[in-house]
């Protein structure tokens, strides 16, 4: 089959694609496999299948053997009800995949996908497919669910919608293979492998100049008092002034603050753009493993500094998107990173 | 940005599987239960191949023994295949090509690795369904083809299914299923795809193996052989009265030659048209005669009209042009009461009044006495009649046996004997006399069906008597054993030797069971007639009968695609209605109203989220009513985990609820 769509010239191919794609926008809800986005044709078996009816018929009519007769229409008949229960397998079934967690370049995505059906019927091998990849297969009960697991490895940092995702059956007979295209809206964010062996040292730990020292609750040399502000630990509250009738103020100190720094584009070694956001990335992790405060510098986009989680999540995400083209391209696990 | 999809055109390819070991078992159990019923026809040697080769790869799954190394494999195909062309000196046909394929399955067990071998396997099993037709189309081997069938498919579905939980009973259900909702479908294909008359290519006209029937020759022993088989030699339905038992002579093979002990055929010209004397009405029937391995078409005494592809002979024998291995189906018009053979051509008449001067003496001597007593052929015949009445003759099938001179023995000392030695020593009598005579092989009488209106005719009415040329008559039949035993003739076999062959025939003594066996035998009969003779003329005139304007190829093609649209129509219709979506809870239908609502909201439901953290959400949002929303979700999970079953009241105060919250576009 995969000669088949070689030999078709190009532009049919083409208009062949368009029209599939026409046919599956992507999906940021549940997909329901409805009759237009089931598609079917028959196996390797199948074709098979028919030469081996065509024998039997042909040795039918020469010894005209009833049975023989019987036998080749009792197959042909198999073969015509296969067509319909293969497409039935699949057909009303919902799909959801749920939004596979940020990897690593390297790590694979794991696709978990929900599969619910309302209908009383049993589905058996109904299998899904990332693009060439080895299927998992399920069996869902009547008007049951089931969860299916597909990990994906990944070879290529950037954010990507997920295409090429199959549902299929070849089931009861293996004449026939039914499937449907999953095109999902949710986005899969993959993060630059990690380089190896970095520190945070160097040159990405930004000098205090003058300006950085400020009045903070925190620091060494007491510098004076302020009106208190809702939010701040009774710990800095001056109670001697309280005590003087002065009011809730807090106490502030002149001092080094804590060491801030960048995460630099420009600062980062000599070296290919993916090789650099993998330095990057790391430097990420690293300084918010050490719960400093950090920002991501990057040519057209600068990430202000910050620490926590979602800032954490934030930079990667800059730094995992920086100059990805097209954000909408499809993921492909076989393509190797340029 | 679609290379992807297209990639994925017809469909992705999934990569090579090996076979699973349990599912590598299903198959060989698979191809047990299909080639088993061969096993009687295969060479043993072939036999013994399969329960090896099986044997050895379900002891390889179990890890008793090793895999053979894959240089093994070619040189045992060939061997293999030298071996069956060593056996049968071909390797076409049907007996040899069953052989190869056999043998060359078995082998591919040998080297199954992958699922798709597997796969190849089974439609081999499919394939091999259909050589047991070619040895027997049977309702007995039908039924257990159908059986084969259910197995197959079963293993086909346990490839494909995936499911290792599922049962073995569960597969075998899932598979009756399909194949019991393919029998439709079957009938309308049988029914109405167009036959075309074959053969295509030559045959080789294969014998099935152990027909029993009459025989070219007789010679004592030979049709009381006969007569212990029950089989059916053919059936008759007659257009009108069925003929009174004593006139239902159906004539075989002729034989004319004798060479002192056997009676054997001589070669005649085939003739287009004969002379014939005829004092009643002709008799109308058709005959669906069983495959009998020989060129012999039965009919009644004495046929007037020729059979497709058969041809007639001087001594007025239906012969086929081909040998019967297949059913055969004719109509016939026969005269009973008749004069023929007038004209004889003295050539023949000489070859009918010699015999071998050497034995049984005393017959020879006995004829030519009465030669000198009377001097008409008709006197003599009546002597020789009246002599077997009159004396101590008695008809039995277990007469003593005798070397040399059978007829001397039997005609002068024992005096016991079955219709052949009665016909072989009244027709030698005549030919000492100088009377023409030859004896003429067939069956005699048949057991009426009430049930379907028709006549079976077995093995054991098979008969033998003589015919004698007398001038300007022609050849007149006589029955030597009609003179003896009259019974025989007027009852038939089973009431004139009741106390020998009691136990092999179907007596209606019984009336439950005879009525059984009928009905039974209308059934083989039916199935003959309807399915095993459905070639094109019967499906013409089925067709004209139905009288539903399908009178053409295109017409039948066009009935073809309405009648399979209709059946899977029907099907459609009822698995939609059975397994229909159960529907949704009205409580569901609400919060599904109340979903919409809120992803206009803004606060729409994320992909990654289930419907409870959604609405966790919503709580610690900003959003304006999200109080009636918690409120909304509390009554919904009372009516949906609450201990009673939801009432009205509450279900119209959940669409209030859910219909209070608006929405303000944003």
């Amino acid at each position: 089959m995969a000669l088949f769509s070689q030999l078709m010239p190009k532009t049919m191919r083409a208009r062949i694609d368009a029209w599939i794609a026409r046919r599956n926008p992507p999906s940021r809800e549940k997909i329901l496999l409805h009759n237009r986005r089931l598609y079917i044709l028959p196996t390797r078996f199948g074709y098979l299948f028919s030469v081996m009816l065509a024998l039997l018929f042909l040795a039918a009519i020469n010894y005209q053997n009833s049975m023989a007769f019987v036998l080749t229409f009792m197959l042909t008949a198999l073969g015509i009800i296969s067509l319909w229960q293969t497409h039935k397998n699949l057909l009303d079934l919902e799909v959801d995949l749920l939004s596979p967690r940020p990897v690593f370049m390297g790590e694979p995505s794991e696709f978990l996908l929900n599969f619910e059906h309302r209908n009383n019927s049993f589905r058996y091998a109904v299998g899904v497919q990332y693009a060439g990849q080895v299927p998992a297969y399920l069996s869902i009960g009547p008007r049951g669910k089931a969860q299916a697991l597909l990990k994906i490895p990944t070879h290529k940092r950037g954010q990507f919608r997920p295409k090429g995702l199959t549902v299929f059956t070849r089931y009861p007979t293996g004449l026939f293979h039914a499937w449907g295209w999953l095109q999902f809206d949710t986005p899969i964010l993959i993060y630059p492998k990690p380089l190896f062996g970095v520190t945070l040292q160097e040159t990405m730990v930004e000098q205090p100049d003058g300006k950085t020292s400020t009045s903070t609750i925190e620091g060494d040399d007491f510098a004076g008092l302020r009106e208190h502000r809702k939010g701040e630990s009774l710990r800095h509250i001056s109670w001697k002034a309280y005590a003087q009738g002065k009011g809730l103020l807090t106490k502030t100190f002149q001092g080094q603050a804590r060491p801030s720094l960048w995460i630099d584009w420009y600062q980062i070694p000599q070296g290919s753009i993916e090789s650099k956001l993998s330095h990057m990335t790391a430097l990420a992790i690293l300084a918010e493993n050490e719960n400093q405060k950090y920002g991501v510098r990057l040519p057209g986009k600068t990430i202000d500094q910050d620490s926590g989680t979602a800032h954490k999540l934030a930079c990667l995400y800059a730094i995992a998107t920086f100059r990805q083209v097209d954000f909408d391209q499809e993921f492909d696990p076989d393509e190797q990173a340029d | 940005m679609n290379r992807q999809i297209s990639s994925n055109l017809p469909f992705s390819a999934i990569p090579q599987e090996i076979a699973s070991q349990s599912s590598i078992n299903a198959v060989c159990f698979c191809f047990l239960f299909s080639i088993t019923p061969h096993f009687r026809v295969l060479p043993l040697w072939v036999s013994g191949i399969v329960l090896v080769a099986l044997g050895w790869r379900v002891l390889q799954n179990m890890n008793r023994v090793q895999p053979l190394p894959k240089w093994l494999i070619v040189p045992m195909v060939l061997i293999g295949g030298v071996s069956v062309f060593a056996e049968f000196w071909t390797i076409a046909g049907r007996d040899a090509g069953l052989a190869l394929l056999t043998v060359m399955t078995s082998l591919k067990f040998l080297e199954t690795r992958n699922h798709r071998d597997l796969l190849i396997l089974i439609f081999l099993c499919y394939f091999l369904i259909a050589t047991h037709f070619l040895f027997s189309q049977s309702i007995l081997t039908a039924f257990l083809m159908l059986l084969t069938l259910i197995v197959i498919t079963a293993t086909l579905i346990t490839l494909n299914q995936r499911d290792d939980s599922v049962s073995i009973r569960s597969r075998l259900i899932i598979s009756s299923r399909l194949i019991m909702m393919s029998v439709p479908l079957m009938l309308v294909l049988f029914i109405l795809v167009p036959r075309v008359p074959g053969p295509l290519w030559g045959l080789t006209n294969e014998q099935r193996g152990g027909v029993t029937g009459l025989s070219n020759t007789m010679s004592p022993g030979k049709i009381s052989n006969l007569i212990r088989s029950n089989e059916v030699a053919f059936r008759v339905e007659f257009n009108g009265a069925i003929p009174a038992q004593k006139n239902l002579y159906w004539r075989g093979p002729v034989m004319s030659m004798f060479n002192g002990t056997r009676w054997y055929q001589s070669r005649r010209p085939t003739i287009d048209s004969f002379y014939l004397v005829s004092f009643d009405e002709a008799t109308e029937y058709t005959v669906t005669l069983e495959p009998n391995g020989e060129h012999w078409l039965l009919a009644l005494d004495i046929p007037t009209h020729l059979v497709e592809d058969s041809v007639m002979t001087a001594d007025f024998q239906l012969t086929s042009k081909r040998e019967i291995n297949d059913l055969r189906r004719y109509s016939m018009i026969s005269r009973l009461s008749y004069q023929v053979g007038m004209s004889e051509t003295a050539d023949y008449l000489e070859l009918t009044v010699d015999f071998p001067e050497d034995r049984n003496p005393r017959t020879i001597a006995y004829g030519r006495e009465l030669s000198q007593r009377y001097d008409n052929p008709e006197a003599i015949v009546q002597h020789v009649l009246t002599m077997f009445r009159e004396q101590n003759y008695i008809y039995t099938l277990k007469p003593p046996v005798f070397r040399d001179d059978v007829m001397d023995n039997f005609l002068f000392e024992s005096k016991r004997g079955f219709c052949e030695i009665y016909a072989g020593s009244f027709a030698l009598l005549m030919r000492a006399a100088g009377i023409p005579a030859r004896i003429v092989t067939g069956y005699q009488g048949g057991e009426y069906n009430q049930v379907g209106n028709y006549l079976i005719v077995r093995q054991s009415d098979a008969h033998a008597w003589t015919e004698v040329w007398i001038e300007r008559k022609g050849w007149l039949r006589f029955d030597p054993t009609a003179a003896v035993s009259p019974d025989r003739i007027e009852l038939g076999l089973g009431d004139a030797l009741q106390d020998e062959i009691l136990n092999f025939r179907i007596r209606n003594r019984n009336p439950l069971f005879g009525n059984l066996m009928y009905r039974w035998d209308n059934l083989q009969h039916n199935w003959n007639d309807w399915v095993l003779n459905y070639d094109e003329n019967r499906q013409r005139n089925f067709l004209s009968k139905l009288d539903i304007g399908i009178e053409s190829w295109s017409d039948m093609v066009f009935a073809l695609i309405i009648a399979l649209l209709s059946v899977t129509g029907l099907y459609w219709a009822v698995s939609w209605y059975r397994e229909r979506p159960s529907k949704p809870e009205t409580y569901e239908i609400y919060l599904n109203r109340l979903l919409r609502k809120m992803n206009k909201s803004g606060l729409e439901k994320r992909p990654s989220e289930d419907t409870r953290a959604f609405f966790k959400r919503v709580k610690s949002s900003d959003f304006q009513q999200k109080d009636q929303v918690s409120k909304v979700i509390e009554l919904y999970n009372l009516i949906k985990y609450g201990r009673s079953d939801p009432d009205s009241q509450s279900l119209d105060n959940l669409r209030s609820l859910v219909g209070s919250i608006k929405i303000q576009a944003r």
